[in-house]
């Protein structure tokens, strides 16, 4: 037996044993993590359905028969009178400012 | 002696190596089939991907219909272990009687539901005793946040989340979504490994043509015309008249859309469409618009209605006040019974009914709700001799709020009829649109002049000397028209003498009108005229309507200098 036989084979017997133990490792390693997923999926599921709750609890304080009591109750609020409104309307021609910065243009 | 261990001890092994290569060609070859099916029992586990029913926005983007997450308690009757206190308890966090709810739990079986649907905190309260054999399972629930906002729009669904009633049901099959199964990997404690795949399946959103706010004017305002009139029901229909798009039905009395399933029959009616009533002189509209549009009649026509009364099929019909001449204008402004049918009598019989049938009357109008009704009006030929008196002033006829509304929508709009509807917009779950329902089957019914003429009588309607001077609005000229019908008694089958139903129907602003509506309102006590019960409802949602719709006052000094802004 050559001496590159002698020290080769306990190499490839240890390199065997690592190969498997890391293919082992590696496995488990993989069942770890889809357990930690799960968990945080579990979690996800846990703060969605928390997230919807209070989006709904948003949306129900403020739908407006709630603004509006507490607005008229508490706060004294009162819809303006219409004489009072002023209305502003989009106009899409241009103004005399306009007007003349176009022409310069 | 060593050589002969040393073979008993090769033997042995070799024999045992044997062994396990056999017990593994067994178990690999032999029996793979049903151990692989074993296996599989054991860790694979197939879920139903749940199913979430779609969102309702009002037109806005106001969600109206949502989904929460609930969580289901169930019982294992098998593996149920729990004394008498636990029971007792968990019995009052479910509100049961505690051997009520002993008797729901069979003594074999390994499901039964002991309450579905839970609050979050009563689920932990439960989760907090411990009890073996209970577990929960997560489910979806259907949340109204607007409670009886809209309720009869919307509907509601079951506990199984099946549509009952309104949108839910109409649009069914838009708002849930195609479930199926999934695959899921589970260790051998029964664990569930991640395996990345969405389990939920969202159904499509609908956008309605309602608006959140005009929708509670309306109802805040039927509210308390129920309560100062002491009404037995009453009805409010707001909707666009130009393109049919609804923006508020309020019904009274009304439900919380969470407890729909325990709504009474007659809270959960859609009265705007699913009831008809006699309508009174509202119907005056077919006598008016068909006399000018055969060209019978013009506004100033004169009508002699001096004697007070008039004589059809032997039977003598009667202004509520007595007057000498009225033009046309007036009968319709002052709500003239004998005006209407001398009208009538010009027009006739088959007119009549021709033209009651082109504005709707009779025939369902197609709006996207489930349960709308047709009404009745007969055909001609089975009318009796006092028929034509009768429909004249909108007895004999049968009609449905909406139908009404449709009607003078023609007027608003110039002579179009159009479909009212309730959906504006179907969205995926991706954000596209899937369906639209924008474009407004419009058809013209009468010519834009007739239309027009009819519009300035009923601005009289509501200016001094009219019959609705309530409904009238500072700084909008509002045209509508009154109606005050006895309803039929459901004992004698006759005209009650206590009960009426007094509504109201018109447009604002007159000229460019924002919004038709409809009140009507069943059995007043104290009052019964349209113009007094109705037409103050009507003053009330369209003062606050048109400042919340930004429409500007057309008497107002700065009107013509309102602020422009330049894009």
């Amino acid at each position: 037996m050559s001496l590159a036989m002698l020290v080769l084979r306990p190499v490839m017997v240890i390199l065997l044993f690592a190969g498997v133990f890391g293919l082992v490792y590696l496995r488990s390693n993989v069942t770890k993590l889809e357990y930690s997923l799960g968990e945080l999926e579990k979690k996800k599921v846990h703060c969605l359905r928390d997230r919807k709750m209070l989006f709904a609890e948003k949306t129900s304080q403020l739908s407006f028969a709630r603004l509006e009591s507490s607005a008229d109750d508490r706060d004294g609020f009162v819809l303006p009178d219409r004489l009072q409104v002023v209305h502003v309307s989009k106009d899409t021609r241009s103004l005399p400012r306009l007007a003349s910065l176009k022409q310069k243009q | 002696m060593n050589k002969k261990r040393a073979v008993i001890l090769h033997t042995a092994i070799v024999v045992s190596f044997m062994l396990v290569s056999f017990r593994l060609a067994d178990l690999m070859i032999i029996d793979h089939k049903r151990l692989q099916e074993r296996a599989q029992q054991q860790h694979i586990k197939v879920e139903d991907i749940q199913v979430r029913r779609g969102t309702i926005f009002d037109r806005r983007g106001r969600e109206l219909a949502l989904n929460l997450e609930a969580e289901s308690l169930y019982c294992d009757p098998e593996a149920l272990n729990a004394d008498t206190e636990d029971i007792r308890k968990l019995a009052s966090f479910v509100n049961n009687e505690p051997a009520r709810m002993l008797a729901q739990i069979p003594d074999k079986g390994r499901f039964v539901w002991i309450k579905r649907k839970l609050p979050p905190e009563t689920a932990d309260k439960i989760r907090a005793l411990r009890i073996e054999g209970l577990d929960f399972l997560t489910e979806a629930k259907r949340f109204y946040p607007k409670r009886e906002l809209a309720s009869h729009i919307i509907g509601f669904v079951g506990i199984d989340n099946q549509a009952l009633e309104g949108i839910e049901l109409q649009y069914d099959k838009y708002l849930t979504a195609k479930g199926g199964k999934v695959i899921m990997e589970r260790d051998a404690s029964g664990k569930t490994l991640s395996s990345g795949v969405t389990v939920e399946a969202q159904g499509n959103n609908i956008v309605l043509t309602i608006d959140e706010v005009l929708q509670r004017l309306a109802e805040k305002e039927l509210d308390r015309a129920m309560k100062q009139w002491r009404a037995a029901a009453a009805s409010a229909i707001m909707m666009d008249p130009y393109t049919g798009e609804i923006l508020a039905i309020a019904n009274r009395p009304a439900y919380d859309a969470n407890r729909g399933g325990s709504a009474r029959g007659f809270e959960k009616r859609n009265r705007a469409i699913t009831d008809c009533y006699e309508p009174g002189s509202t119907f005056k509209l077919i006598i008016g618009v068909g006399s000018l549009e055969e060209k019978l009649v013009k506004p100033d026509t004169v009508f002699d209605v001096s004697k007070g009364g008039v004589q059809v099929g032997g039977k003598t019909i009667r202004d509520v006040h007595k007057y000498g001449l009225l033009t046309f204008k007036e009968v319709i402004q002052k709500s003239s019974n004998v005006g209407s049918i001398l009208a009538g009598m010009k027009l006739g019989k088959e007119n009549i009914y021709r033209y009651a049938k082109l504005f709707g009357f009779g025939d369902k109008t197609g709006i996207d709700l489930p349960g709308e009704i047709s009404g009745w009006i007969h055909k001609p030929e089975q009318w009796s001799g006092t028929s034509l008196g009768a429909i004249s002033i909108g007895q004999e006829v049968a009609v449905t709020p909406i139908q009404m509304l449709r009607a003078y929508s023609a007027i608003a709009n110039g002579g179009f009829l159009v479909r009212p509807h309730v959906v504006s917009e179907i969205i995926s779950p991706d954000n596209r649109t899937f369906a639209s329902f924008r474009d407004s089957d419009n058809h013209r019914i009468i010519s834009a002049k007739t239309a027009e003429t009819f519009k300035n009588i009923l601005k009289s309607v509501t200016e001094e000397g009219g019959t609705a001077k309530n409904a009238s609005i500072d700084g909008n000229p509002v045209a509508g028209k009154t109606g005050t019908a006895q309803m039929i008694d459901p004992v004698t089958k006759r005209y009650s003498r206590d009960k009426y139903v007094s509504s109201f129907v018109g447009f604002v602003p007159a000229d460019n009108p924002r919004l038709a509506m409809i009140i009507i309102v069943y059995e007043p006590k104290g009052e019964i005229y349209g113009g007094v019960v109705a037409a103050p409802v009507f003053r009330e949602i369209t003062r606050q309507a048109l400042s919340y719709l930004n429409v500007p006052r057309e008497d107002s000094p700065g009107q013509h200098a309102a602020l422009l802004v330049s894009r």
